[in-house]
């Protein structure tokens, strides 16, 4: 069993994401910490790929910081052996598939289980595809998070049906980047959801206010934050510790319904 | 994909649920067994079946002119051969027709010696356990990849189907009593095969797939969904012909090149004439059927990547005749190379994105359109220039793009009698090459060659020939081969070629290397603006630096070949857009 399910003991789950290796890769251990503390339940990393399709710019921009610095797959592990000493936070990686690929399956995910990497999410492997993982996954203990759609409909049958850890609900068309408005009718679809199986579903793409985050927390078990927190990182470099701190701060709290 | 051969029907309702569930064989025993027909049956069985199914007879040592009346009154296309035929009966049976009657022949899997004796001079092999036996051969025996197109029988059922194509990687799949109940063809068992076939949908071997975001997936579902049903509607499929022939000038010329040829000396080379469709490239050909479709599907807006600029010019051309909105995504790079092309699809009425994010050129501006779409689905259809993304895309751009081949053949009979001994072409994304190489991947004799952009060298990184130095990889929505660094990130690719400056290719091209169908060659970019010069010189034919490529194989093959041989060079498209870089390249400065 993976740690995943800690996440949403807590209340409502707050989800942040960083690119590893974006400023540094020391720079990323620390802001780890700095999120978990700051009451983060679970930790999305970003393994940096060349082509992040279903990215938007600022996210984009984050992938080519961390190329730049010459971040590898050996040092995104690096940066969850350096974590796992410090903390039990669920960790899940963000990545497209081709880099896994190319690491190979078996050493991944064998590399997944000893330090204590809890999930996947791919984001360009689908229900249809997802057969490349989930046995390997499986055998090593590391989810296989399914994402659902607003386009999904009668797949959300299927997908809920197989699905591990949590779901991770894209809130709206389009690639990941905040969004003034979310038009989707998102309850609709956790309700569908929880219909085929009882499991976490947190709401991920657009979202940055505490807000959306209160909103959203109302029919959700967890809100799921990306560019909002990577832009702050943009913003300040190797200085973002403190504001990210802050900013996990007030959206967890609005997660939980205590609006500042 | 993975093509499926019912055999063994012997009644009418049999071919009626044939002619319902479409497979692409139908299989007629003439050798002893419960299934055996006679010719008189089976002359009404073909009169009654689908025209586009082919015909297969199932013989066991057979009189050689028994197999070949059949052929001759038109009941069977290919012969499949179960006993102890030698090769030279083979090579009778394909003398006396021409080249025409296409032979399987089938060999038996009993010990894994078994799998050395594949190596017959003729359209395709068989794998089995024995003369139809029903069973499964000792699968177990299989840890090499067989290296031809091959048909796998023995025992295949709904349930074991989908781990035989996964082992295996056939070329087809022969059912027989898999689908039959009390000794009939069954309905029931039909179509279940249909749909697992299904489920393994996009696949060449291992390569292709639909390895993209959720929120697109049922996006691609429809757009897969409606392209069956419009490709199998006459009214839209007349539309079409009527878009090709009348707006884009199909049938393309077959043209000889008197001129080159003998001053080459050897083979006898024929030009097929892309450059001349309306807009001067083959895009055109994929385009009208993509834009078309999206029309019919109700959408209002077409997308799409370009290179060279070919692909944008004409999506906006066709975007503009059929009146939708269309927006081009082109790498900042590229529009610099490439400026009149840009000038071009704005004419047309085209919006054009310059890409400015990863390398700048065509892989990012794929990206960039992708991401466009997943914003816009609901009004917009992402037409794909090439045979590459996630499924259906790589299917729909070579059924497009195969009236190159289907021409050639029929042009090449009519001038020659013969099919040609080679068929060159440049091979970026690979939709000219799927297009000229797709209706010879049945005649085993016709070589099909790609030439990729060897850029500045393939042992340089200033190359983009994913099919020589690529390594296996998942990107653009499909497994496939790719340039790539250390951990899987995407390689930046180089090309003095725009059109063909791609870190990867298209997954059925990956499939036909790894079978020996096709075989992959780098040109340099010397060798190609050379080739570029020279087919300007002599013939008066100014090609695309893309097609050059093909130009270029084209001179290092011919001088080597006999004078009676045949080499069919695919002239994608015209050079007019690359006369300022090639001036360049050679150190003249045109502009001012």
């Amino acid at each position: 069993m993976s740690k995943i399910k800690n996440a949403f003991k807590n209340g409502k789950a707050f989800i942040g994401f960083l690119t590893a290796g974006d400023p540094t890769i020391d720079k990323t251990i620390e802001y780890i910490i700095a999120m978990q503390e700051a009451g983060c339940d679970l930790i999305e990393i970003g393994i940096p790929f060349s082509d992040p399709m279903a990215e938007g710019v600022v996210i984009q921009k984050s992938n080519v910081r961390a190329l730049k610095n010459n971040t590898t797959t050996d040092d995104v592990f690096e940066i969850v052996e350096k974590v796992r000493k410090k903390t039990d936070i669920p960790l899940v990686f963000l990545t497209y598939i081709n880099p896994v690929f190319f690491y190979g399956y078996e050493k991944f995910f064998k590399k997944c289980k000893n330090l204590g990497v809890d999930g996947i999410i791919s984001p360009d492997l689908p229900y249809e595809e997802k057969g490349e993982i989930e046995d390997i996954a499986r055998k090593n203990g590391v989810d296989v998070i399914s994402l659902i759609a607003p386009t999904s409909q009668e797949r959300i049958q299927k997908i809920a049906k197989d699905a591990e850890g949590f779901i991770y609900l894209v809130s709206s068309l389009g690639v990941t980047g905040m969004r003034s408005e979310i038009k989707t009718n998102l309850k609709d679809i956790v309700e569908d959801i929880k219909n085929v199986k009882d499991i976490p579903v947190a709401v991920g793409f657009g979202i940055n206010t505490p807000k959306q985050a209160s909103e959203i927390s109302q029919y959700a078990d967890g809100v799921i934050v990306g560019s909002a927190i990577v832009k702050i990182i943009e913003e300040y470099g190797e200085n973002a510790k403190q504001p990210i701190k802050e900013y996990i701060n007030s959206m967890k709290k609005a997660c939980n319904n205590e609006l500042e | 994909m993975v093509k499926l051969k019912i055999c063994g029907v012997t009644r009418l309702q049999d071919i009626q649920l044939i002619n319902k569930y479409k497979p692409d064989f139908v299989g007629f025993v003439f050798s002893d067994s419960t299934r055996k027909i006679t010719e008189s049956e089976s002359k009404i069985l073909k009169e009654n079946l689908d025209p586009q199914i082919k015909t297969v007879g199932v013989f066991v040592d057979h009189e050689i002119d028994e197999i070949i009346s059949l052929f001759r009154q038109n009941i069977i296309d290919i012969a499949q051969l179960h006993g102890s035929e030698s090769q030279e009966y083979i090579d009778i049976l394909k003398d006396r027709t021409n080249n025409q009657l296409k032979i399987i022949k089938a060999i038996e899997i009993k010990v894994e010696e078994d799998l050395n004796k594949l190596d017959y001079d003729c359209d395709f092999i068989l794998l089995d356990s024995g003369k139809g036996s029903g069973k499964t051969f000792p699968w177990q025996l299989f840890n090499r990849k067989i290296k031809r197109n091959f048909f796998l029988a023995g025992g295949i059922n709904k349930d074991n189907i989908n781990d035989a194509i996964e082992k295996f990687h056939p070329y087809a799949v022969d059912i027989s009593s898999g689908v039959e109940k009390d000794g009939f063809k069954d309905e029931g068992l039909i179509k279940e095969v249909m749909e697992r076939l299904n489920l393994i949908k996009g696949r060449y071997g291992e390569y292709g797939g639909q390895y993209i975001s959720e929120t697109l997936m049922n996006e691609l579902l429809f757009l897969e969904e409606e392209y069956k049903k419009k490709m199998a509607d006459p009214e839209f499929k007349n539309e079409l012909d009527t878009l090709l022939k009348e707006y884009a000038g199909r049938p393309s010329l077959l043209y000889y090149a008197k001129r080159m040829t003998e001053d080459l000396g050897g083979a006898k080379i024929y030009l097929k004439r892309e450059d001349l469709n309306h807009t001067g490239a083959h895009k055109i050909n994929n385009v009208l059927g993509q834009v078309l479709l999206a029309k019919k599907m109700g959408k209002t807006r077409v997308i799409a990547e370009t290179g060279a600029g070919q692909h944008g010019v004409a999506t906006a051309t066709a975007a503009a005749l059929l009146d939708m909105d269309c927006e081009i995504f082109m790498g900042e790079v590229d529009t610099e190379r490439q400026a009149l092309n840009v000038y071009k699809m704005e004419l047309l009425g085209a919006k054009v994105h310059s890409v400015k994010s990863g390398t700048k050129t065509l892989k990012d501006a794929v990206n960039d359109a992708f991401r466009e779409w997943i914003a816009t689905l609901d009004t917009t259809n992402y037409v794909i220039g090439s045979t590459m993304g996630p499924h259906p895309f790589p299917m729909m751009v070579r059924d497009f793009q195969s009236v190159i081949s289907q021409e050639i053949k029929q042009q090449i009979l009519k001038k020659e009698g013969k099919l040609p001994n080679a068929v060159l072409a440049c091979v970026g994304g690979g939709s000219n090459a799927m297009g000229a190489f797709y209706h010879f991947i049945e005649d085993e004799e016709v070589q099909l060659i790609g030439c990729e952009a060897g850029g500045k060298g393939i042992d340089t990184p200033y190359n983009a020939a994913a099919l020589t130095n690529g390594k296996i990889g998942i990107f653009h929505g499909m497994k496939s081969l790719f340039n790539q660094g250390d951990y899987g990130q995407i390689a930046e690719v180089y090309s003095i070629s725009a059109g063909l400056d791609y870190p990867g290719v298209g997954p059925e091209h990956a499939y036909l290397r790894d079978i020996g169908r096709a075989n992959y060659v780098p040109i340099d970019d010397n060798e190609a603006v050379n080739a570029f010069e020279y087919l300007s010189r002599t013939e008066g034919i100014i090609p695309a630096i893309e097609s050059s490529h093909a130009v270029a194989q084209a001179i290092k093959m011919a001088p080597e070949m006999n004078k009676d041989d045949i080499i069919v060079v695919c002239l994608s498209g015209r050079g007019d857009k690359d006369v300022r870089s090639i001036a360049q390249y050679r150190g003249v400065n045109i502009d001012e």
